[in-house]
Protein backbone atom coordinates (compact mmCIF):
# COMPACT_ATOMS: atom_id res chain seq x y z
CA UNK A 1 0.00 0.00 0.00
CA UNK A 2 2.88 2.04 1.01
CA UNK A 3 4.32 1.73 -2.38
CA UNK A 4 1.24 2.48 -4.59
CA UNK A 5 0.40 5.89 -2.54
CA UNK A 6 4.34 6.45 -3.34
CA UNK A 7 3.82 5.95 -6.75
CA UNK A 8 0.55 8.08 -6.78
CA UNK A 9 2.59 11.05 -4.97
CA UNK A 10 5.55 10.95 -7.47
CA UNK A 11 3.17 10.81 -10.47
CA UNK A 12 1.46 13.89 -9.41
CA UNK A 13 4.79 16.07 -8.53
CA UNK A 14 5.35 15.23 -12.30
CA UNK A 15 1.62 16.39 -13.53
CA UNK A 16 2.40 19.50 -13.24
CA UNK A 17 5.95 19.68 -15.45
CA UNK A 18 4.07 17.31 -17.77
CA UNK A 19 1.25 19.71 -18.40
CA UNK A 20 3.08 22.71 -18.73
CA UNK A 21 4.90 21.07 -21.44
CA UNK A 22 1.91 19.87 -23.49
CA UNK A 23 0.61 23.09 -23.11
CA UNK A 24 3.28 24.23 -24.85
CA UNK A 25 3.55 22.06 -27.52
CA UNK A 26 -0.44 21.66 -28.11
CA UNK A 27 -1.35 22.86 -31.33
CA UNK A 28 -5.00 22.39 -31.03
CA UNK A 29 -6.37 20.55 -27.11
CA UNK A 30 -10.27 21.14 -27.08
CA UNK A 31 -12.45 20.22 -24.66
CA UNK A 32 -13.02 17.40 -23.80
CA UNK A 33 -10.02 15.55 -25.30
CA UNK A 34 -7.75 14.51 -22.36
CA UNK A 35 -4.72 15.00 -24.38
CA UNK A 36 -3.84 17.79 -27.40
CA UNK A 37 -5.10 16.76 -30.27
CA UNK A 38 -2.30 17.85 -32.42
CA UNK A 39 0.96 18.76 -32.05
CA UNK A 40 3.20 21.63 -32.55
CA UNK A 41 7.01 22.83 -32.07
CA UNK A 42 6.13 26.32 -33.43
CA UNK A 43 6.14 27.92 -30.08
CA UNK A 44 9.41 26.58 -29.31
CA UNK A 45 10.80 27.46 -32.37
CA UNK A 46 9.57 31.00 -32.46
CA UNK A 47 11.21 31.41 -29.00
CA UNK A 48 14.55 29.89 -29.88
CA UNK A 49 14.40 32.40 -33.01
CA UNK A 50 12.97 34.96 -30.82
CA UNK A 51 10.13 36.19 -33.06
CA UNK A 52 8.01 36.80 -29.89
CA UNK A 53 11.00 38.70 -28.82
CA UNK A 54 11.33 36.70 -25.45
CA UNK A 55 15.27 36.40 -25.69
CA UNK A 56 15.50 39.99 -24.51
CA UNK A 57 13.05 39.52 -21.50
CA UNK A 58 15.59 35.97 -20.90
CA UNK A 59 18.08 37.98 -21.19
CA UNK A 60 16.90 40.77 -18.54
CA UNK A 61 15.95 38.19 -16.20
CA UNK A 62 19.11 36.51 -16.26
CA UNK A 63 21.16 39.54 -16.01
CA UNK A 64 19.12 41.40 -13.12
CA UNK A 65 19.12 37.27 -11.52
CA UNK A 66 22.64 36.93 -11.21
CA UNK A 67 23.62 40.91 -10.11
CA UNK A 68 21.16 40.08 -6.93
CA UNK A 69 22.70 36.90 -6.10
CA UNK A 70 26.25 37.93 -6.05
CA UNK A 71 25.05 41.25 -4.66
CA UNK A 72 22.94 39.41 -1.67
CA UNK A 73 25.26 36.80 -1.18
CA UNK A 74 28.57 38.68 -0.46
CA UNK A 75 27.22 41.45 1.73
CA UNK A 76 24.64 39.17 3.50
CA UNK A 77 27.88 36.92 4.44
CA UNK A 78 29.80 39.79 6.19
CA UNK A 79 26.65 41.06 8.02
CA UNK A 80 25.32 37.52 8.94
CA UNK A 81 28.40 37.32 11.41
CA UNK A 82 27.73 40.72 12.67
CA UNK A 83 24.35 39.28 13.28
CA UNK A 84 24.96 36.39 14.77
CA UNK A 85 27.78 37.93 17.23
CA UNK A 86 25.30 40.68 18.46
CA UNK A 87 24.14 40.04 22.04
CA UNK A 88 20.44 40.06 20.93
CA UNK A 89 21.07 37.86 17.91
CA UNK A 90 17.13 36.28 18.00
CA UNK A 91 15.78 39.76 18.41
CA UNK A 92 17.93 41.03 15.31
CA UNK A 93 16.73 38.05 13.49
CA UNK A 94 13.10 38.51 13.82
CA UNK A 95 13.78 42.13 12.87
CA UNK A 96 15.55 41.32 9.64
CA UNK A 97 12.40 39.16 8.71
CA UNK A 98 10.20 42.53 8.32
CA UNK A 99 10.57 42.71 4.26
CA UNK A 100 9.05 39.56 4.42
CA UNK A 101 6.40 40.17 7.20
CA UNK A 102 5.49 43.54 5.14
CA UNK A 103 4.88 41.38 1.36
CA UNK A 104 6.88 42.81 -1.93
CA UNK A 105 3.86 44.59 -2.44
CA UNK A 106 3.23 46.70 0.75
CA UNK A 107 7.29 47.19 0.29
CA UNK A 108 6.96 47.79 -3.17
CA UNK A 109 4.18 50.35 -2.45
CA UNK A 110 6.28 52.28 -0.08
CA UNK A 111 9.51 51.97 -1.85
CA UNK A 112 7.92 53.23 -5.18
CA UNK A 113 7.68 57.34 -3.91
CA UNK A 114 11.31 57.19 -2.97
CA UNK A 115 12.39 55.20 -5.76
CA UNK A 116 10.45 58.06 -8.30
CA UNK A 117 12.31 61.02 -6.55
CA UNK A 118 15.43 59.20 -7.04
CA UNK A 119 14.90 58.21 -10.88
CA UNK A 120 15.00 54.42 -9.84
CA UNK A 121 11.60 53.84 -11.00
CA UNK A 122 11.17 52.20 -14.15
CA UNK A 123 14.67 51.55 -14.41
CA UNK A 124 16.71 48.06 -13.97
CA UNK A 125 18.59 49.51 -11.04
CA UNK A 126 15.74 50.25 -9.44
CA UNK A 127 13.40 47.18 -9.33
CA UNK A 128 17.24 45.38 -8.52
CA UNK A 129 17.52 47.10 -5.72
CA UNK A 130 13.98 46.00 -4.27
CA UNK A 131 14.64 42.94 -5.13
CA UNK A 132 18.00 43.01 -3.05
CA UNK A 133 15.95 44.32 -0.02
CA UNK A 134 14.66 40.49 -0.06
CA UNK A 135 17.55 38.88 -1.24
CA UNK A 136 20.05 40.70 1.12
CA UNK A 137 17.03 39.78 4.39
CA UNK A 138 17.11 36.24 3.00
CA UNK A 139 21.14 35.82 3.31
CA UNK A 140 21.15 37.19 6.49
CA UNK A 141 19.01 34.68 7.45
CA UNK A 142 20.67 31.63 6.14
CA UNK A 143 23.85 32.58 6.67
CA UNK A 144 23.74 33.58 9.85
CA UNK A 145 23.24 29.79 10.84
CA UNK A 146 26.95 28.92 9.30
CA UNK A 147 28.60 30.99 12.28
CA UNK A 148 28.98 29.05 16.11
CA UNK A 149 31.79 28.08 18.33
CA UNK A 150 33.64 25.93 15.92
CA UNK A 151 34.02 29.13 13.10
CA UNK A 152 35.09 31.33 16.26
CA UNK A 153 37.74 28.80 16.99
CA UNK A 154 39.46 28.60 13.74
CA UNK A 155 39.36 32.20 13.33
CA UNK A 156 41.46 32.82 16.69
CA UNK A 157 43.71 29.80 15.67
CA UNK A 158 43.88 31.09 12.52
CA UNK A 159 44.69 34.82 14.10
CA UNK A 160 46.75 32.97 16.28
CA UNK A 161 49.01 31.49 13.32
CA UNK A 162 49.83 34.97 12.00
CA UNK A 163 46.84 35.14 9.41
CA UNK A 164 45.54 38.91 8.82
CA UNK A 165 41.91 39.39 8.75
CA UNK A 166 42.16 39.69 4.59
CA UNK A 167 43.14 36.01 5.19
CA UNK A 168 41.40 34.98 7.87
CA UNK A 169 38.10 35.77 5.25
CA UNK A 170 39.22 34.28 1.82
CA UNK A 171 41.70 31.52 2.94
CA UNK A 172 39.39 30.21 6.40
CA UNK A 173 35.65 31.58 6.44
CA UNK A 174 34.95 31.17 2.73
CA UNK A 175 36.33 27.76 1.79
CA UNK A 176 34.73 26.38 4.96
CA UNK A 177 30.80 28.38 4.12
CA UNK A 178 31.28 27.64 0.45
CA UNK A 179 28.81 25.00 0.15
CA UNK A 180 26.04 27.61 1.99
CA UNK A 181 27.18 30.06 0.26
CA UNK A 182 26.74 28.30 -2.89
CA UNK A 183 22.94 27.69 -1.63
CA UNK A 184 22.52 31.66 -0.77
CA UNK A 185 23.38 32.64 -4.20
CA UNK A 186 21.55 30.46 -6.24
CA UNK A 187 18.30 31.09 -4.00
CA UNK A 188 19.11 34.94 -3.88
CA UNK A 189 18.78 34.29 -7.46
CA UNK A 190 15.86 32.52 -7.60
CA UNK A 191 14.34 35.57 -5.75
CA UNK A 192 14.93 37.92 -8.45
CA UNK A 193 14.43 35.35 -11.05
CA UNK A 194 10.63 34.68 -9.75
CA UNK A 195 10.07 38.08 -8.98
CA UNK A 196 6.84 39.47 -10.37
CA UNK A 197 4.82 42.48 -7.92
CA UNK A 198 8.58 44.61 -7.16
CA UNK A 199 9.16 44.09 -11.22
CA UNK A 200 5.59 44.70 -11.64
CA UNK A 201 5.62 47.81 -9.34
CA UNK A 202 8.88 49.46 -8.95
CA UNK A 203 9.40 48.51 -13.35
CA UNK A 204 6.20 50.11 -13.61
CA UNK A 205 5.71 48.84 -16.77
CA UNK A 206 8.94 49.43 -18.41
CA UNK A 207 11.44 46.54 -17.07
CA UNK A 208 10.20 43.98 -19.02
CA UNK A 209 11.29 40.75 -17.47
CA UNK A 210 10.59 37.08 -18.38
CA UNK A 211 7.43 36.90 -15.17
CA UNK A 212 6.44 40.00 -16.86
CA UNK A 213 5.98 38.38 -19.89
CA UNK A 214 4.73 35.35 -18.66
CA UNK A 215 1.51 37.33 -17.01
CA UNK A 216 1.03 39.22 -20.27
CA UNK A 217 0.45 36.00 -22.14
CA UNK A 218 -1.45 34.29 -19.25
CA UNK A 219 -4.05 37.22 -19.19
CA UNK A 220 -4.01 38.14 -22.46
CA UNK A 221 -5.53 34.20 -22.99
CA UNK A 222 -2.05 33.52 -25.21
CA UNK A 223 -1.59 29.64 -22.95
CA UNK A 224 1.23 28.82 -25.64
CA UNK A 225 3.65 31.26 -25.08
CA UNK A 226 2.39 31.48 -21.29
CA UNK A 227 3.12 27.62 -20.77
CA UNK A 228 6.61 27.93 -22.37
CA UNK A 229 7.45 31.08 -20.50
CA UNK A 230 6.96 28.95 -17.14
CA UNK A 231 8.89 25.90 -18.33
CA UNK A 232 11.83 28.90 -19.13
CA UNK A 233 11.17 30.06 -15.61
CA UNK A 234 11.73 26.63 -14.04
CA UNK A 235 14.58 26.06 -16.20
CA UNK A 236 17.41 26.85 -13.72
CA UNK A 237 15.42 25.54 -10.23
CA UNK A 238 15.24 22.10 -11.94
CA UNK A 239 18.45 21.95 -13.55
CA UNK A 240 19.67 22.96 -10.16
CA UNK A 241 17.94 19.80 -8.79
CA UNK A 242 19.24 17.67 -11.38
CA UNK A 243 22.38 18.45 -10.11
CA UNK A 244 22.33 18.82 -6.56
CA UNK A 245 19.17 19.15 -4.96
CA UNK A 246 21.25 20.79 -1.50
CA UNK A 247 20.32 24.13 -3.70
CA UNK A 248 17.35 23.63 -2.89
CA UNK A 249 17.48 22.75 0.00
CA UNK A 250 16.12 26.13 1.41
CA UNK A 251 12.70 27.60 -0.37
CA UNK A 252 11.72 31.29 -1.10
CA UNK A 253 10.48 32.36 1.99
CA UNK A 254 13.48 32.27 4.52
CA UNK A 255 13.55 29.52 7.11
CA UNK A 256 15.79 28.01 9.58
CA UNK A 257 16.03 25.39 8.91
CA UNK A 258 17.23 22.44 5.73
CA UNK A 259 15.71 20.26 4.29
CA UNK A 260 19.02 17.88 4.04
CA UNK A 261 21.06 17.12 6.39
CA UNK B 1 7.15 52.84 6.45
CA UNK B 2 7.39 56.29 7.48
CA UNK B 3 6.88 57.99 3.92
CA UNK B 4 3.63 55.65 4.12
CA UNK B 5 2.89 56.75 7.01
CA UNK B 6 3.06 60.94 6.01
CA UNK B 7 1.45 60.47 2.91
CA UNK B 8 -2.01 58.51 4.53
CA UNK B 9 -2.14 61.77 6.46
CA UNK B 10 -1.43 63.98 3.54
CA UNK B 11 1.48 64.91 4.85
CA UNK B 12 2.93 64.73 1.13
CA UNK B 13 1.70 63.33 -2.40
CA UNK B 14 0.62 64.84 -5.46
CA UNK B 15 -2.87 65.51 -4.49
CA UNK B 16 -2.09 66.61 -0.85
CA UNK B 17 -4.07 69.62 0.51
CA UNK B 18 -1.82 69.58 4.12
CA UNK B 19 -2.45 67.29 7.17
CA UNK B 20 -5.79 65.09 7.73
CA UNK B 21 -6.99 62.41 9.26
CA UNK B 22 -9.67 62.12 6.40
CA UNK B 23 -8.08 58.78 4.93
CA UNK B 24 -7.58 57.01 7.49
CA UNK B 25 -10.86 57.69 8.47
CA UNK B 26 -12.18 56.74 5.32
CA UNK B 27 -10.34 53.79 4.64
CA UNK B 28 -10.76 52.34 8.66
CA UNK B 29 -14.95 53.02 7.91
CA UNK B 30 -14.38 51.14 5.20
CA UNK B 31 -15.52 47.34 5.64
CA UNK B 32 -13.75 46.09 2.71
CA UNK B 33 -10.19 47.17 4.60
CA UNK B 34 -11.34 45.12 7.46
CA UNK B 35 -12.96 42.11 5.65
CA UNK B 36 -9.44 41.80 3.60
CA UNK B 37 -7.45 42.03 6.83
CA UNK B 38 -9.43 38.77 8.22
CA UNK B 39 -9.94 37.20 4.72
CA UNK B 40 -6.08 36.91 4.38
CA UNK B 41 -5.39 35.83 7.78
CA UNK B 42 -8.07 33.38 7.42
CA UNK B 43 -6.75 32.15 3.86
CA UNK B 44 -3.40 31.98 5.01
CA UNK B 45 -4.18 30.13 8.36
CA UNK B 46 -6.70 27.79 6.65
CA UNK B 47 -3.97 26.77 3.86
CA UNK B 48 -1.48 26.37 6.16
CA UNK B 49 -3.49 23.95 8.76
CA UNK B 50 -4.57 22.08 5.50
CA UNK B 51 -1.30 21.79 4.33
CA UNK B 52 0.24 20.44 7.42
CA UNK B 53 -2.25 18.21 7.88
CA UNK B 54 -1.83 16.82 4.37
CA UNK B 55 1.74 16.52 4.76
CA UNK B 56 0.93 14.90 8.25
CA UNK B 57 -0.63 12.31 6.61
CA UNK B 58 1.31 11.20 3.76
CA UNK B 59 4.46 11.58 6.29
CA UNK B 60 2.66 8.46 8.32
CA UNK B 61 1.12 6.82 4.48
CA UNK B 62 4.51 7.01 3.09
CA UNK B 63 6.54 6.30 6.10
CA UNK B 64 10.40 5.31 4.97
CA UNK B 65 9.37 5.83 1.33
CA UNK B 66 9.91 9.76 1.79
CA UNK B 67 13.82 9.21 1.66
CA UNK B 68 14.21 6.89 -0.95
CA UNK B 69 15.04 7.25 -4.61
CA UNK B 70 12.90 9.14 -6.44
CA UNK B 71 10.29 10.33 -4.59
CA UNK B 72 12.52 12.07 -2.52
CA UNK B 73 13.91 14.17 -5.48
CA UNK B 74 10.69 14.52 -6.87
CA UNK B 75 9.15 15.78 -3.49
CA UNK B 76 11.59 19.11 -4.49
CA UNK B 77 9.95 19.70 -7.73
CA UNK B 78 7.26 22.12 -5.74
CA UNK B 79 10.47 24.22 -4.61
CA UNK B 80 11.13 25.09 -8.40
CA UNK B 81 7.55 26.31 -9.34
CA UNK B 82 6.96 30.16 -8.94
CA UNK B 83 3.74 31.43 -7.53
CA UNK B 84 3.25 32.72 -11.20
CA UNK B 85 3.16 29.22 -12.45
CA UNK B 86 1.42 27.88 -9.74
CA UNK B 87 -1.47 29.95 -10.48
CA UNK B 88 -1.24 29.02 -14.13
CA UNK B 89 -1.28 25.43 -13.20
CA UNK B 90 -3.95 26.12 -11.19
CA UNK B 91 -6.28 26.99 -13.65
CA UNK B 92 -5.45 24.30 -16.52
CA UNK B 93 -6.24 21.75 -13.45
CA UNK B 94 -8.97 23.25 -11.88
CA UNK B 95 -10.88 25.50 -14.13
CA UNK B 96 -14.06 24.68 -15.38
CA UNK B 97 -12.15 23.50 -18.94
CA UNK B 98 -9.27 22.38 -16.72
CA UNK B 99 -7.38 18.83 -16.73
CA UNK B 100 -9.86 18.04 -13.91
CA UNK B 101 -13.13 18.72 -15.88
CA UNK B 102 -12.03 16.81 -18.30
CA UNK B 103 -11.26 13.97 -16.51
CA UNK B 104 -14.53 13.83 -14.82
CA UNK B 105 -16.47 14.13 -18.41
CA UNK B 106 -14.28 11.30 -19.67
CA UNK B 107 -15.76 9.44 -16.15
CA UNK B 108 -19.06 10.21 -17.40
CA UNK B 109 -19.54 12.68 -14.43
CA UNK B 110 -20.27 15.87 -15.97
CA UNK B 111 -21.48 17.00 -19.63
CA UNK B 112 -20.42 20.56 -19.71
CA UNK B 113 -17.34 22.40 -18.64
CA UNK B 114 -20.49 24.34 -16.41
CA UNK B 115 -21.49 21.31 -14.48
CA UNK B 116 -18.11 20.99 -12.95
CA UNK B 117 -18.24 22.82 -9.43
CA UNK B 118 -16.68 25.98 -8.98
CA UNK B 119 -13.11 25.89 -7.45
CA UNK B 120 -11.34 29.07 -8.66
CA UNK B 121 -12.46 32.36 -8.67
CA UNK B 122 -14.67 31.50 -5.35
CA UNK B 123 -15.43 34.41 -2.53
CA UNK B 124 -14.75 31.22 -0.32
CA UNK B 125 -11.04 31.09 -1.77
CA UNK B 126 -11.10 27.76 -2.80
CA UNK B 127 -8.73 27.87 -5.59
CA UNK B 128 -6.07 30.12 -3.40
CA UNK B 129 -6.34 27.26 -0.63
CA UNK B 130 -6.22 24.69 -3.01
CA UNK B 131 -2.99 26.16 -4.97
CA UNK B 132 -1.03 26.67 -1.70
CA UNK B 133 -1.93 23.64 -0.15
CA UNK B 134 -0.57 21.79 -3.09
CA UNK B 135 2.55 23.72 -3.23
CA UNK B 136 3.34 23.97 0.35
CA UNK B 137 2.64 20.20 2.03
CA UNK B 138 5.65 18.73 -0.52
CA UNK B 139 7.78 21.48 1.42
CA UNK B 140 6.49 20.68 4.99
CA UNK B 141 6.46 16.53 3.57
CA UNK B 142 10.24 17.35 3.77
CA UNK B 143 10.63 19.19 6.67
CA UNK B 144 8.66 17.16 8.77
CA UNK B 145 10.80 14.13 7.96
CA UNK B 146 14.41 15.89 8.64
CA UNK B 147 12.74 17.16 11.77
CA UNK B 148 11.40 13.35 12.44
CA UNK B 149 15.00 12.29 12.02
CA UNK B 150 16.51 15.13 14.05
CA UNK B 151 14.43 14.78 16.59
CA UNK B 152 14.81 11.25 16.72
CA UNK B 153 10.86 10.08 16.37
CA UNK B 154 11.29 7.01 16.00
CA UNK B 155 13.25 6.24 19.49
CA UNK B 156 10.72 7.89 21.15
CA UNK B 157 7.37 6.74 19.48
CA UNK B 158 9.45 3.01 20.39
CA UNK B 159 9.63 4.27 23.99
CA UNK B 160 6.27 5.22 24.22
CA UNK B 161 4.80 1.72 22.67
CA UNK B 162 7.24 0.12 24.82
CA UNK B 163 5.51 1.64 27.68
CA UNK B 164 2.32 0.92 26.31
CA UNK B 165 1.11 3.61 24.15
CA UNK B 166 -1.55 2.40 21.45
CA UNK B 167 0.02 3.30 17.78
CA UNK B 168 -2.68 6.54 17.65
CA UNK B 169 -1.93 7.98 21.24
CA UNK B 170 2.22 7.42 20.15
CA UNK B 171 1.41 9.66 17.53
CA UNK B 172 -0.60 12.25 19.19
CA UNK B 173 1.36 12.46 22.43
CA UNK B 174 4.78 11.51 20.97
CA UNK B 175 5.10 12.42 17.24
CA UNK B 176 2.62 15.42 16.48
CA UNK B 177 3.97 17.40 19.78
CA UNK B 178 7.19 17.44 18.75
CA UNK B 179 7.61 17.63 15.32
CA UNK B 180 4.83 20.93 15.83
CA UNK B 181 7.10 22.51 18.45
CA UNK B 182 10.25 22.09 15.67
CA UNK B 183 8.52 23.06 13.15
CA UNK B 184 7.03 26.15 14.68
CA UNK B 185 9.62 29.40 13.65
CA UNK B 186 9.43 27.89 10.28
CA UNK B 187 5.49 27.46 9.95
CA UNK B 188 5.15 31.10 11.01
CA UNK B 189 7.01 32.53 8.54
CA UNK B 190 5.30 30.71 6.04
CA UNK B 191 2.03 31.62 7.83
CA UNK B 192 3.14 35.30 7.13
CA UNK B 193 4.19 35.04 3.83
CA UNK B 194 0.84 33.33 2.85
CA UNK B 195 -1.40 35.95 4.32
CA UNK B 196 1.21 38.97 1.80
CA UNK B 197 1.04 36.37 -1.17
CA UNK B 198 -0.29 38.57 -4.37
CA UNK B 199 0.35 36.34 -7.44
CA UNK B 200 -1.89 33.34 -6.86
CA UNK B 201 -5.08 35.46 -5.24
CA UNK B 202 -4.02 37.76 -7.94
CA UNK B 203 -5.15 35.16 -10.56
CA UNK B 204 -7.38 32.39 -8.97
CA UNK B 205 -9.21 35.04 -6.52
CA UNK B 206 -12.39 36.19 -6.21
CA UNK B 207 -12.78 40.32 -7.19
CA UNK B 208 -14.16 40.64 -3.99
CA UNK B 209 -13.04 40.22 -1.39
CA UNK B 210 -9.35 40.42 -2.15
CA UNK B 211 -6.54 39.43 -0.45
CA UNK B 212 -4.35 42.43 1.32
CA UNK B 213 -1.78 42.70 -1.63
CA UNK B 214 -4.59 42.72 -4.49
CA UNK B 215 -6.37 45.29 -2.73
CA UNK B 216 -3.52 47.34 -1.86
CA UNK B 217 -2.35 47.38 -5.51
CA UNK B 218 -5.74 47.57 -6.77
CA UNK B 219 -6.60 50.68 -4.64
CA UNK B 220 -2.64 52.17 -5.62
CA UNK B 221 -2.85 51.96 -9.03
CA UNK B 222 -6.54 53.40 -9.36
CA UNK B 223 -6.44 56.31 -11.65
CA UNK B 224 -8.18 58.13 -8.67
CA UNK B 225 -5.33 59.84 -6.89
CA UNK B 226 -7.72 60.35 -3.50
CA UNK B 227 -6.96 56.22 -3.54
CA UNK B 228 -3.83 56.21 -3.35
CA UNK B 229 -3.23 57.36 0.20
CA UNK B 230 -5.88 54.92 1.04
CA UNK B 231 -3.48 52.73 -0.21
CA UNK B 232 -1.30 53.28 2.10
CA UNK B 233 -3.34 53.62 5.01
CA UNK B 234 -4.21 49.79 4.38
CA UNK B 235 -0.41 48.97 4.13
CA UNK B 236 0.49 50.53 7.03
CA UNK B 237 -2.09 49.08 9.03
CA UNK B 238 -1.35 45.88 7.48
CA UNK B 239 2.59 45.86 7.96
CA UNK B 240 2.11 46.98 11.90
CA UNK B 241 0.06 43.89 12.41
CA UNK B 242 2.07 41.68 10.46
CA UNK B 243 5.22 42.54 11.93
CA UNK B 244 3.61 42.45 15.65
CA UNK B 245 2.25 38.98 14.52
CA UNK B 246 5.88 37.63 13.48
CA UNK B 247 7.63 39.49 16.54
CA UNK B 248 5.25 37.43 18.85
CA UNK B 249 5.66 34.63 17.17
CA UNK B 250 9.14 34.83 17.40
CA UNK B 251 9.21 35.70 21.36
CA UNK B 252 6.86 32.49 21.98
CA UNK B 253 9.05 30.75 19.89
CA UNK B 254 11.78 31.35 21.39
CA UNK B 255 10.28 31.29 25.12
CA UNK B 256 9.19 27.38 24.89
CA UNK B 257 12.94 27.11 23.19
CA UNK B 258 14.26 28.43 27.06
CA UNK B 259 12.12 26.58 28.54
CA UNK B 260 13.29 23.51 26.75
CA UNK B 261 16.71 24.31 28.29
CA UNK B 262 15.91 24.60 31.24
CA UNK B 263 13.96 21.28 32.01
Amino acid sequence: MRRGLAVFVALALLLPLALLLMLSLARQWMWPALLPEQWQLRVWRDLLSDTAGIGSAVGRSVLMAVGVGIAATSLGFPTSRQVARHRRRGRLLALIHLPYALSPVVLGVSLLYMFLKWHLAGHMAGVMLAQLVFAYAYAVILLSGFWNAHTDALVDLARTLGAERRQVWWRVLVPMAMPMLSVCLFQTFLISWFDYPLTLLIGSGQVQTLTIRLFEYFSSGDIRLAASCAVLLMLPPLLALLVNHRLLSHSAAPHPDTLDD
Amino acid sequence: MGYMLLYSVGGTGLLSTGWTLRYWHEALQDSETWISLGYSFAIGLVSLVLALALALALQTGLGPQVRRGPLRSLLFVPLAIPALVAALLSVELFGNAGLLARLAYAAGWIARPNDFPDLLFTAAGSGIVLTYVLLVAPFLLLLLDRLARHERVDDLTWVARTLGASRWQAWRRVTLPVLLRASMPTLSVYFIVLVGAFEVPLLVGASYPQMISVLVQRKFSQFDLTSKPQAYVVACLYGVLAMSLLMALFSWCSRRENEGVNH
